[in-house]
């Protein structure tokens, strides 16, 4: 009996261990802004959180589902462009253009604003729609992946396809959406009588919280009986089947929930970018999420986050000298790899690993299992 | 005793070859059926075609009067259908404990489970498991730190959590010792009459020890079914599986 009880104690001493250390650090980028007075740098970490809090969604598909979305900027482009659309249709007249018609729109000899503009002229649906269509599209697409039984590196591909085409849609459909240059010249987000300049503490405040909540969200996820399943469906799919588990359900759920964090990211990154544009829902970017994950540790939400953060923010401040930013891609292809190598589970399994050795036997969740695991496939799973 | 399992002409052919022909199989509620056979008699097959696994190309199987033949996995399962493999498969980056939570599968939907923590209360119920198969001690730990053994037990473990009204294990006691193969023969006599069985086994031994009515498939097909005396003395039976193995050496 005592015995049971050492063991629970174990499992539960490390739940705890895990929600302070998220705590501590949803207290430490709080309380930042206190000790930096600087406007325009609080604006660029508040970009870096906004990236860290889409890579914490991708590591809820990828790391605890088993889900490699190669296309996770595409909820977050399109959350971007749902913002940027409401922001856009608030803008005073002298920046709209004629007849309360966005500028592009009127450059491109648009007369009537398209029916799907119209919705943004509430800021609640505009919200609605960042975090529903990157929803909605993920259940689609997980919905004809899914039911037919599409995994591994196949999944990969077909998110990475739609990606692609989706990005192409909104280059090629200029008049209404701006095409390249995206939307620009936004008006400020405004609401609840706050005010969000994105040079501004308030912008912060708002990243850091929603960052904040959102980790909190995804770990009450992980922690539940659900979270357990996708796990088991990461490791052995099959076998969670003949548990009796609709495994295309969860896998649709894991998908969407990773969708809806993206798009409220996309729509915090268009309040402190002040623009969207096709960039966000670029393949570059996409991918670089992907590496920001491995780096973080994509079986460790707040490990992905951090990743983010670092990865992020080392191109920002090498990016500040020109030689460097040229070999800023080999630099990161370089990290990758080195961490597919070695660091199966990322910085975040690392330190998983270190303070094991320092505090003896623990519950040991990462496996230090062979690099090519780092894209699930099939084979050796069957029962 | 009533039928709970009836399996009426169930064929399947990969590329041409009949890995089951014609089967017919019936099995009572309660019931522990044993299924022997030579290597590729289709035995795995069978226990593939009945819980989803694998697609018949004709003939149906009843499991309570309902048809099942050919639904998916996870509906079959629910139904009350579970397995264990040949192969042992456990959830490797999961603990003990958490590979029993999966398998504890009262609530199978994914919003009721995305409210339900994954520590469940019937917890004590499953460290109690875990202690049954003698891995209280590794609760915490990932399942791929087991030996084969252990692992073995980790998955009779699950099946007992799962608790299904039918449960199919394939050859249960491969790669156990003398003693583990015992502790299995117990369980399963445990077992019957409470939950209907049917177990695939090489192990002669084992299959005296727990055997009431033994099936003896070649080919794709039944080839005769009896008691392990009738069986051993069934003149088919001997030249095509008993002469090599001998039902007497166990
Ligand atoms: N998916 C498959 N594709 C092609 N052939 C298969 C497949 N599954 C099984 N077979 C073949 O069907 C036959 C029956 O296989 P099965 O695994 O059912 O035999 P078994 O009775 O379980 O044998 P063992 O005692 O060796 O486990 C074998 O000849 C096997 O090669
Ligand atoms: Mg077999």
């Amino acid at each position: 009996m005592f015995e049971i009880f050492r063991n629970m104690t174990a499992s539960r001493r490390q739940t705890l261990v895990q929600v302070l250390t998220y705590m501590l650090f949803c207290a430490a980028i709080l309380i930042f802004p206190l000790f930096l007075d600087n406007d325009f740098l609080l604006n660029r970490y508040a970009r870096y959180l906004v990236l860290g809090m889409v890579t914490m969604a991708l590591s809820l598909s990828w790391g605890y589902a088993g889900i490699l979305n190669l296309g996770q900027a595409l909820s977050f482009g399109l959350g971007s462009y749902a913002m940027a659309m409401a922001l856009k249709l608030r803008t005073v007249p002298v920046h709209t253009g004629a007849g309360g018609l966005p500028d592009f729109m009127v450059w491109n000899n648009v007369e009537k604003l398209p029916w799907f503009w119209e919705p943004f002229y509430s800021l609640g649906l505009a919200i609605l729609a960042g975090i529903f269509v990157p929803v909605i599209l993920a259940v689609v697409l997980g919905w004809f992946m899914f039911r037919g039984r599409i995994t591994g590196v196949f999944v990969a591909i077909i998110t990475l396809a739609n990606l692609v085409v989706v990005n192409l849609l909104i280059i090629d459909q200029q008049r209404f959406t701006g095409g390249f240059n995206g939307i620009t010249d936004l008006a400020q987000l405004e609401f609840f009588g706050f005010e969000f300049d994105a040079y501004s503490k308030s912008t912060y405040y708002l990243v850091a919280i929603s960052l904040s909540l959102c980790l909190f969200g995804a770990l009450a996820l992980t922690k539940s009986k659900a979270g357990l399943i996708l796990q088991a469906i990461r490791d052995h799919e099959e076998r969670v089947r003949f548990f009796g588990y609709d495994v295309a359900v969860y896998q649709i759920m894991a998908m969407s929930v990773s969708a809806a964090i993206a798009g409220i990211a996309g729509m915090l990154y268009t309040v402190v970018m002040e623009f969207a544009s096709p960039t966000f829902l670029s393949v570059p970017l996409s991918l670089s999420i992907v590496v920001w994950c491995a780096v973080g540790g994509r079986q460790s939400l707040l490990g992905a986050t951090i990743g983010a953060i670092v990865v992020a923010g080392m191109q920002g401040a090498l990016s500040e000298s020109e030689a460097f930013l040229d070999t800023w891609m080999l630099i990161m292809g370089a990290i990758f790899v080195l961490v597919v190598l070695f660091l199966p589970n990322g910085l975040a399994g690392l330190i998983d690993m270190l303070a094991r050795k320092a505090f003896g036997r623990g519950r040991h969740r990462k496996s230090d299992g062979p690099a090519s695991d780092i894209i699930p496939t099939e084979t050796a799973k069957s029962p | 005793m009533s039928e709970h399992l009836r399996i009426e002409n169930l064929s399947v052919e990969f590329d041409g070859f009949k890995a089951v022909d014609n089967l017919n199989l019936s099995v009572d509620k309660g019931e522990l059926r044993c299924l022997i056979g030579p290597n590729g008699a289709g035995k795995t097959t069978t226990l593939d075609l009945i819980c989803g696994k694998t697609r018949s190309s004709k003939g149906s199987i009843q499991y309570r009067g309902r048809e099942i033949a050919n639904e998916p996995e996870y509906l079959i399962a629910r139904a009350g259908i579970g397995r264990k493999f040949q192969v042992p498969s456990v959830f490797r980056q999961l603990t003990v404990r958490e590979n029993l939570e999966v398998a504890y599968c009262r609530h199978v939907g994914v919003f009721a489970n995305v409210v339900r923590s994954g520590h469940s209360p019937e917890s004590d119920g499953l460290e109690k498991l875990a202690d049954f198969v003698g891995l209280s001690g590794y609760l915490d730990e990932p399942a791929e730190h087991l030996s084969h053994g252990q692992t073995q037990w980790l998955e009779i473990a699950l099946l007992l959590a799962q608790d299904s009204e039918l449960i199919l294990l394939d050859e249960p006691t491969a790669g156990m010792t003398h003693q583990e193969t015992r502790k299995t023969a117990e369980i399963c006599n445990r077992l019957k009459g409470k939950h209907t069985i049917i177990v695939v086994e090489h192990d002669m031994g084992f299959v005296r020890e727990i055997g009431e009515v033994i099936s003896v498939m070649h080919q794709g097909t039944v080839l005769a079914e009896g008691t392990v005396e009738e069986i051993s003395r069934d003149e088919r039976v001997k030249e095509v599986y008993l002469g090599s193995v001998g039902i007497d050496d166990a």
